[in-house]
């Protein structure tokens, strides 16, 4: 079943990540098109399938705490030379920190860009914990029992035309005891040196912009 | 040494900053982020493995990434756009990652992340006519959150452009100063 009234864009680089997997789950459930956000060339195919949709739901990871720069120059530089009709936009970011306040950013950024271009803003879902998903369903989530349900709601406001209330995602953060963060923080990193050492790197070489210049001297 | 990135497409601060800069012994470079050839960040996850610290994209990043690393600190001049950065400076914020600790730490509880220059001072600088509260305050929660993840100091400046050049001369030597 496709909703054609649904725009489903996924602001990743990747195709099968974790972005692209919550688009999926929509559109299983409620219809919609996936389109992808090319990295470089021209907007005009996708801001011809924005100006035709009546609902849009943006879909990225997080990068230094919002959405990626190709967004910014999507929404920035390419929409407001184009006319748009109070489409309905959710966003939704994901990223790999477990905590919402490390993403949110994004969120914030949709709904001042909707308010300044005739858009109209409906909530957003932010998914901490989801890198690791790398593309896996979302019952693969560490905290699955909790965040499949309120994703599954969230869905639902999209396919009902409502607003998302922020609550439904606040309600999927889950609070990590100190003594868990520290060992996440190890095995994390122990993982990050594994895959170093695979490659014959240690976290301590030198910094290669560091060498780069110097050999040039 | 300073690394000064600034987005002018908006604005023209670019001779001010340096003007500003002249009157330093410190040694500053300049960056034009509005006409660098910067790509989108592919997360290809190579500067975090197979080529670690380096990024493979061929383009202007290399000219800037040598200069950061040498740097005590990094001032991104930018106009606010939706209560973030303008795309010019978040294709580059997006590109630092390459020069990020890939190791994980914890720091107040939480998980956060370091840079491999871990001294680094990290500024913004926005710039927007008529900036309304709400804008105003995203745009600093950006830097905050940025600093926090990255575990560097810092702060962010905001510029309402009604004001003149001047204001921009001031919060440079502050952060030079800093």
């Amino acid at each position: 079943m496709t909703n054609e009234n649904i725009l489903l864009v996924c602001v990743s680089p990747r195709r099968k990540g974790t972005s692209a997997m919550l688009l999926e789950r929509i559109k299983n459930s409620i219809g919609g098109e996936i389109v992808f956000l090319n990295q470089k060339g021209s907007f005009e195919e996708l801001i011809k399938k924005m100006q035709m949709a009546k609902t849009i739901v943006i879909s990225g990871p997080t990068y230094i705490n919002s959405y990626p720069a190709r967004l910014f120059e999507l929404l920035e530089k390419e929409v407001p030379n184009h006319k748009f009709s109070n489409q309905k936009l959710y966003g939704i970011i994901n990223g790999g920190m477990p905590y919402i306040h490390t993403h949110e950013h994004g969120l914030f950024y949709l709904k001042l860009f909707a308010k300044e271009n005739s858009f109209s803003w409906m909530g957003g879902f932010v998914l901490g914990g989801g890198a690791i998903l790398d593309g896996q369903p979302l019952e693969k989530h560490l905290n699955h029992r909790k965040v499949v349900p309120l994703f599954d709601q969230f869905i639902s406001c999209i396919g009902k035309g409502v607003f998302a209330p922020k609550e439904l995602y606040e309600k999927g953060e889950v609070a990590i005891p100190k003594c868990i963060t520290y060992v996440l923080s190890k095995a994390l990193t122990s993982k990050v040196v594994k895959n170093l050492k695979k490659y014959d790197h240690n976290p301590s070489d030198l910094i290669y912009y560091l060498k780069e210049l110097d050999s040039k001297n | 040494m300073i690394t000064i990135i600034s987005d002018d497409s908006k604005n023209n601060f670019m001779d001010t900053i340096k003007e500003s800069i002249k009157k330093t012994t410190k040694k500053i470079v300049v960056f034009k982020a509005n006409d660098l050839n910067v790509e989108p960040c592919l997360a290809c996850a190579s500067c975090g493995g197979k080529t670690y610290g380096r990024c493979i994209l061929e383009d202007d990043m290399q000219k800037i990434l040598p200069q950061i690393v040498r740097s005590e600190k990094m001032i991104l001049v930018s106009p606010i756009v939706y209560g973030g950065v303008s795309f010019h400076i978040k294709k580059i914020m997006d590109r630092i990652s390459s020069v990020g600790d890939p190791r994980y730490y914890m720091k107040n509880g939480e998980l956060v992340k370091k840079m491999r220059i871990p001294d680094l001072k990290y500024y913004m600088v926005g710039i927007k006519e008529n900036l309304t509260f709400e804008e105003e305050l995203l745009f600093i929660k950006l830097h905050e959150e940025n600093i926090n993840i990255m575990s560097v100091d810092g702060k962010a400046f905001i510029v309402e452009k009604k004001l003149d050049n001047s204001i921009i001369e001031e919060i440079l030597k502050e952060i030079i100063y800093d």
